[in-house]
C-alpha cells in the first residue's frame, strides 16, 4: 500500500510538469476551434533543433563513455522494435473490422520512435535529477528502423499471400474448365493439355521475385527522414568537432521553450486527428491506448534484464521505456506510406497522433520515471 | 513565337514528388513546374500551409509541357498505373500556346 501511494504522489507530481501542460494546452485550444496556428515551418525547425540538441549532447558526453555497455541496451532496443509489431500482428489484426495491412501499419508505427517523445522524457528525467547514459538517446534508431523494416516486410508478406491465393483461386477455376474442356476434346478425337501454364508459372515466378522487399532502400529511408538525420548529426557533430560552445549558448538554453511550443503543437494535432479515428474501427482507439504503456512496460522490463546484468542506469531504463512507448510521428507516417501504399494512413496516423503519443507523453513517461524510482530508487 | 503543345497536370499527393519527377524526365520532358496545392477531393478535403506532423497528408500540382500528346499520355499513363491505386490523385491534358519557347 505504501509503495503504491508514494508512487502516485509522485505521478500526479509529474503531470504538472510544463511537457505535459502543454500538450493538455493545446487539446485545449483545439477543441475550442480556436485559430491559433503554429506555423508548419516553425514546427519543423524546432524539431531539428531538439533532435540536434539531444545528438550533440550524447556526442559530446560519448567521447568519454564506455561504447561496449552500449550492447546489450541496443540488442534489446532492436528485439523491442521487432517485438511491437509481431504483437499488432497477432492481436490488432485479429480483431473484427480490422484489415490485416492497416494493423501491420499501426504497429510499425508504434514500434518507431518518436523524437518529441524522446526530447520529452530527456527533459523530465533532467528536472527529477535522475542520471542517464549519454548514448542513451542513440537507441532511438536501434528500435526505430528494425520496427519499420518488420512492418514493410511482414505487410509485403501478406500481400504476396493474398495474391497467390488469388491466383490459386483463378487457377483452380481455370483447371477445372480445362478439365471440362479436355473431357469433351478426347472424345472429338485426342486432346493436348494446354501449355498456358507454363509460361503463367513463370509470369508468376517474376512477378514473386520482383516482389521481394528489398530492405536496404528502407533503412536508407529512415536514416534520411528529417528526425533521425539531425539526431546522427548531432551525434557526429558532438563526437568528432567541439560544439560546446555553440551548445552551451544556444542550443541547451532554448530547448526546454523549443520543447514547450512543441507540445503544443502535439496537443492540438492530437484533437484534430481525433477525427480520422472516428472513421476507423473503434479497436484503434483501445490499441492507441493500451499500446504504449504495454510496449513502454516491455521496454522497462528489459531495461531491468540491463540494469542488473550490466549495470544500465535507472535513467537509462527510463529512456528505453519512452522510446519503446512512443509512437513516430515524423519520419515513420511517410516510410510507412511509401512501404505500405495499400494500408490506410488514418488509420495508423490517426492512432498514433491523435492517442499513442498524448498517451506515452502524459501517462507514459511519469509513469516510468516514477516506477524506476519506486524500484531502483534514484 | 508561339508554338502548340500539350500541359500535362498532375495533382497527387507530396510523397511522391521525387518518384514522379523520375517519370516525367525518363519519359523525356525537358522540365516541370511543382506547386503546393489544397482542396477537396473524391478522397476527402486534403490542405497545404497548416502545420501538419509530417507530409503524408499535403498535396501537390505538376504541371509539364511536352511537345506531344503521346509523350503526355505515356507519363499519365505510367503515373496512374504506378500509384492511382494507392495513393490520391488526378491527372488531366490541356492544349496549350507556349510563348516565348526556346527550347521544348
Amino acid at each position: 500500500m505504501e509503495f503504491l501511494s508514494e508512487f502516485f504522489a509522485r505521478f500526479v507530481d509529474k503531470l504538472q510538469s510544463p511537457t505535459l501542460g502543454f500538450l493538455i494546452g493545446g487539446m485545449v485550444v483545439a477543441a475550442l476551434n480556436s485559430r491559433l496556428q503554429i506555423p508548419d515551418a516553425i514546427y519543423k525547425f524546432i524539431v531539428f533543433m531538439l533532435l540536434i540538441k539531444v545528438g550533440l549532447s550524447g556526442g559530446i558526453a560519448i567521447r568519454n563513455a564506455n561504447l561496449a555497455e552500449m550492447l546489450l541496451p541496443a540488442v534489446f532496443a532492436a528485439a523491442i522494435g521487432i517485438l511491437i509489431v509481431l504483437i499488432a500482428r497477432n492481436t490488432l489484426a485479429r480483431l473484427p473490422k480490422v484489415k490485416t495491412v492497416d494493423a501491420i501499419a499501426t504497429g510499425g508505427l508504434f514500434g518507431a520512435v518518436s523524437g518529441s517523445t524522446l526530447a520529452a522524457g530527456l527533459t523530465m528525467l533532467e528536472s527529477e535529477g535522475m542520471q542517464y547514459e549519454a548514448w542513451a538517446a542513440a537507441l532511438y534508431p536501434f528500435m526505430d528502423i528494425p520496427a519499420l523494416v518488420t512492418a514493410i516486410v511482414l505487410a509485403s508478406i501478406y500481400m504476396g499471400k493474398q495474391k497467390t491465393k488469388q491466383e490459386a483461386l483463378s487457377k483452380q477455376e481455370a483447371l477445372s474448365k480445362q478439365e471440362v474442356l479436355s473431357k469433351q476434346a478426347v472424345g472429338a478425337g485426342g486432346g493436348y493439355p494446354s501449355e498456358s501454364e507454363y509460361p503463367s508459372s513463370r509470369q508468376e515466378y517474376r512477378e514473386q521475385q520482383g516482389k521481394r522487399v528489398e530492405i536496404w532502400p528502407i533503412v536508407k529511408d529512415s536514416l534520411q527522414g528529417s528526425a533521425l538525420s539531425a539526431l546522427l548529426l548531432g551525434l557526429a557533430l558532438g563526437i568528432l568537432t567541439r560544439p560546446e560552445s555553440v551548445y552551451e549558448s544556444f542550443f541547451n538554453p532554448l530547448f526546454r521553450g523549443l520543447l514547450s511550443i512543441l507540445m503544443l503543437v502535439m496537443g492540438m494535432e492530437a484533437w484534430a486527428r481525433i477525427d480520422e479515428l472516428r472513421k476507423v474501427a473503434q479497436w484503434y482507439a483501445v490499441y492507441a491506448v493500451v499500446a504504449p504503456l504495454l510496449h513502454g512496460l516491455i521496454g522497462f522490463g528489459l531495461g531491468m534484464v540491463a540494469h542488473y546484468t550490466t549495470g544500465f542506469s535507472p535513467g537509462g531504463v527510463v529512456i528505453l521505456s519512452v522510446i519503446a512507448a512512443s509512437s513516430s510521428d515524423i519520419s515513420g507516417p511517410p516510410t510507412l506510406r511509401a512501404g505500405i501504399p495499400k494500408a490506410n494512413p488514418s488509420a495508423y496516423i490517426g492512432s498514433s497522433t491523435a492517442v499513442g503519443t498524448p498517451i506515452a507523453l502524459a501517462l507514459g513517461i511519469p509513469l516510468y520515471i516514477g516506477l524506476a524510482q519506486t524500484l531502483m530508487g534514484s | 513565337m508561339s508554338q502548340q503543345a500539350s500541359k500535362l497536370v498532375i495533382i497527387t499527393e507530396k510523397l511522391l514528388l521525387k518518384k514522379i519527377a523520375k517519370i516525367i524526365d525518363e519519359a523525356g520532358a525537358t522540365g516541370y513546374t511543382v506547386v503546393d496545392a489544397g482542396g477537396k477531393g473524391s478522397r476527402n478535403v486534403r490542405s497545404s500551409g497548416q502545420p501538419s506532423v509530417s507530409d503524408t497528408n499535403s498535396n501537390i500540382k505538376f504541371e509539364v509541357l511536352t511537345p506531344n500528346r503521346d509523350m503526355a499520355l505515356k507519363i499519365s499513363d505510367e503515373v496512374a498505373a504506378q500509384f492511382f491505386e494507392d495513393y490520391s490523385g488526378i491527372t488531366y491534358l490541356c492544349d496549350v500556346e507556349v510563348l516565348y519557347a526556346h527550347k521544348f
